[in-house]
C-alpha cells in the first residue's frame, strides 16, 4: 500500500531551518512511518485510486529533491521542471507570469547601512551605486538601527522568522555579476493625471515632447516656442531648475482644481541626472571620462541646493513661531504668528485663512458621509 | 460697558480647543466676537522628527497663535485680558507677567 499523507505529527518541516544539518535530521522519510494509519477506526482496506498512486510515485522519484530543502535558496516546482526559466522565482510552473519578488539579502543590507551610516555617503549614491530605490535605503538604514538598539537592549531579535522569509523569495545578493536592478520597471508610480487617454492632434511641422505631453495631461497651455527650445537644448539645466526649485513650478487652474503642472517623467523620475548623463555619453561617447565628472558634480550641486532648501524653510518656521520655555511649566509654548485683517477673513469674517474656527460656518465633521481618510496620495 | 481679551472654547468634549477674542465684557462665552485674534491649542503636543537624545529631553509643546499687533492695539485702547488671556499674552511677552492671576 502506498504511504498515506502524514499528520504533521512529529515534523517540524514547516518550522524554520537554523541549519543545514537540522535540515536533514529533522526530515523523516515518509516510508518509514506508513503503518502509523490515520484510519484507526476503521478496518477496511482503503483502495488507492491510480492518481493517488501516480502521486506518491512522483513525490518519491521525480521530486525527492525537493523534500530536501536546500538553506539559502528558494524551493520551488519549477526547479524540477526542466527546460523552465528563473526556476528560483517562479513558485507556480503552470502560471509563468508570476514572478517572486526579491528581497534585500542580508549582505546587501549591511552593505546599505554600512554605506550610509559608516562611509557617510548620501542616500543618493548609495541608491544609484547599488540599484537600490532610494526610500528602500532610507527603510534599510532606520531597520537596521532598530535592530542595533534592540540588540544592545537585549531585546531577542526575530531571526528564525527572517531566515524563513529569506528562504522562501529569492534574495538580491550584493555581488551580481549582472548588477540587475533590485526594483522592477512597473514599480515606478503612475502618475494620476497620465490615466486618462486623450486624442491631441498635432501638426506635423511641430515637435510634441515629454514636456509637451505633460501640459496637455495637465490641461496647461503650449509653452513659447522659444522657452521650449531652450528647455530642450539643455535637459540637465532644465532638470536642476525643476528638481531645485518644486514650488516654482507653473501652476494651473483654480479654486480646489489648482494644481502644478506635470512634468515629464524625465524630470520626475528619481534619478533624474542618471538619464541626462547616459544621454550624453551616447551623444558624445569620446568624452568617455568627463561623463562621470559631470554626473557628479550635477548630484553634488543639487544635493546641496537640497540642504539649503531644508535650511531655509527651517529659518522661516523659526522666525515666524517663538518659543517658550516657562520655568515652572511641563510643557514649551509655541507661539506662531498669524494675521487678521480683511485680507484674510474676509468681508464677513467667515474666510477659512483667518486665524480660529469660524462662527456661523458649520462644521461638517459628524455629518454622514464625509471622508476624513485621505482619499489621495500625492506622488 | 468693557472690552476684554478673552478665551472662547470651540472643539468638541474632551478635544477643548480656544479662539483668543476681544469681546464685550457682558456677552456669551461662544458669542460671535469683535475679533478673533489668535487660538490657544491646551492639549500638550509631542515634538516629533527628532533624534534619539533629543526625544528623550524633549517637552511636550503647546501652541498659540496671535496676531501681535492687533493684541498690541487692543491693549492700547483698554481692552482688558482676562486671568488665562493674561497668562498666554505675557508668554508672548506683550504683559507683564502676573504672579498671582485670579479668575
Amino acid at each position: 500500500m502506498a504511504p498515506r499523507i502524514q499528520n504533521p505529527i512529529g515534523s517540524n518541516s514547516l518550522l524554520p531551518y537554523l541549519s543545514s544539518s537540522s535540515t536533514s535530521s529533522s526530515f523523516t522519510p515518509l516510508s518509514s512511518r506508513s503503518q502509523r494509519s490515520c484510519r484507526s477506526f476503521s478496518s477496511t482496506i482503503v483502495p488507492q485510486t491510480r492518481l493517488r498512486n501516480q502521486m506518491f510515485l512522483w513525490l518519491q522519484h521525480q521530486a525527492a529533491e525537493l523534500k530536501h530543502h536546500k538553506p539559502g535558496s528558494t524551493n520551488y516546482l519549477s526547479q524540477i521542471i526542466p527546460g523552465s526559466l528563473f526556476p528560483e522565482s517562479r513558485p507556480f510552473p503552470q502560471n509563468i507570469h508570476y514572478r517572486s519578488e526579491s528581497i534585500l539579502s542580508e549582505e546587501l543590507r549591511r552593505e546599505i547601512h554600512h554605506r550610509v551610516v559608516v562611509r557617510k555617503k548620501s542616500v543618493r549614491a548609495v541608491s544609484v551605486e547599488l540599484k537600490v530605490d532610494m526610500r528602500r535605503v532610507a527603510a534599510v538604514v532606520r531597520l537596521v538601527e532598530l535592530e542595533k538598539r534592540m540588540t544592545q537592549e537585549g531585546k531577542p531579535l526575530a531571526l528564525p522568522y527572517a531566515r524563513a522569509i529569506h528562504e522562501m523569495v529569492p534574495t538580491t545578493p550584493l555581488y551580481d555579476q549582472e548588477l540587475r536592478a533590485h526594483e522592477e520597471i512597473n514599480d515606478l508610480p503612475v502618475h494620476r493625471l497620465t490615466n486618462p487617454q486623450i486624442f491631441y492632434p498635432v501638426s506635423e511641422s511641430r515637435q510634441f515632447n515629454r514636456v509637451d505631453a505633460g501640459r496637455v495631461f495637465s490641461a496647461a497651455p503650449a509653452l513659447e516656442q522659444e522657452q521650449a527650445a531652450k528647455d530642450a537644448a539643455d535637459d540637465s539645466e532644465f532638470i536642476s531648475r525643476i528638481t531645485q526649485n518644486p514650488s516654482h513650478i507653473e501652476v494651473v487652474g483654480k479654486g480646489e482644481d489648482e494644481h502644478q503642472v506635470l512634468q515629464p517623467a524625465d524630470v520626475r523620475i528619481p534619478h533624474p541626472h542618471m538619464i541626462s548623463s547616459r544621454r550624453a555619453q551616447n551623444l558624445v561617447p569620446q568624452e568617455r571620462t568627463e561623463h562621470p565628472k559631470i554626473y557628479r558634480a550635477h548630484l553634488q550641486k543639487a544635493e546641496e541646493a537640497e540642504q539649503e532648501r531644508k535650511r531655509r524653510s527651517e529659518e522661516r518656521k523659526g522666525k515666524q513661531t517663538q518659543r517658550v520655555q516657562p520655568e515652572d511649566s511641563r510643557f514649551e509654548f509655541r507661539i506662531n504668528d498669524v494675521v487678521v485683517s480683511q485680507e484674510t477673513t474676509g468681508k464677513d469674517g467667515r474666510n477659512a485663512r483667518a486665524p480660529g474656527r469660524r462662527y456661523g460656518v458649520p462644521s461638517y465633521d459628524r455629518k454622514k458621509g464625509q471622508v476624513k481618510i485621505p482619499t489621495r496620495v500625492e506622488v | 460697558m468693557v472690552v476684554r481679551i478673552r478665551l472662547s472654547r470651540f472643539g468638541n468634549r474632551h478635544q477643548p480647543f480656544y479662539n483668543i477674542v476681544v469681546a464685550q465684557a457682558r456677552s456669551a462665552r461662544d458669542s460671535k466676537p469683535l475679533e478673533v485674534i489668535g487660538t490657544f491649542n491646551p492639549i500638550p503636543q509631542r515634538p516629533t522628527n527628532l533624534s534619539e537624545e533629543e526625544a528623550r529631553t524633549a517637552k511636550a509643546y503647546k501652541e498659540i497663535s496671535l496676531d501681535r499687533s492687533r493684541a498690541k492695539y487692543w491693549l492700547g485702547v483698554g481692552a482688558q485680558p482676562s486671568g488665562s488671556a493674561w497668562r498666554l499674552l505675557s508668554l508672548a511677552g506683550l504683559v507683564q507677567e502676573n504672579k498671582k492671576v485670579q479668575n
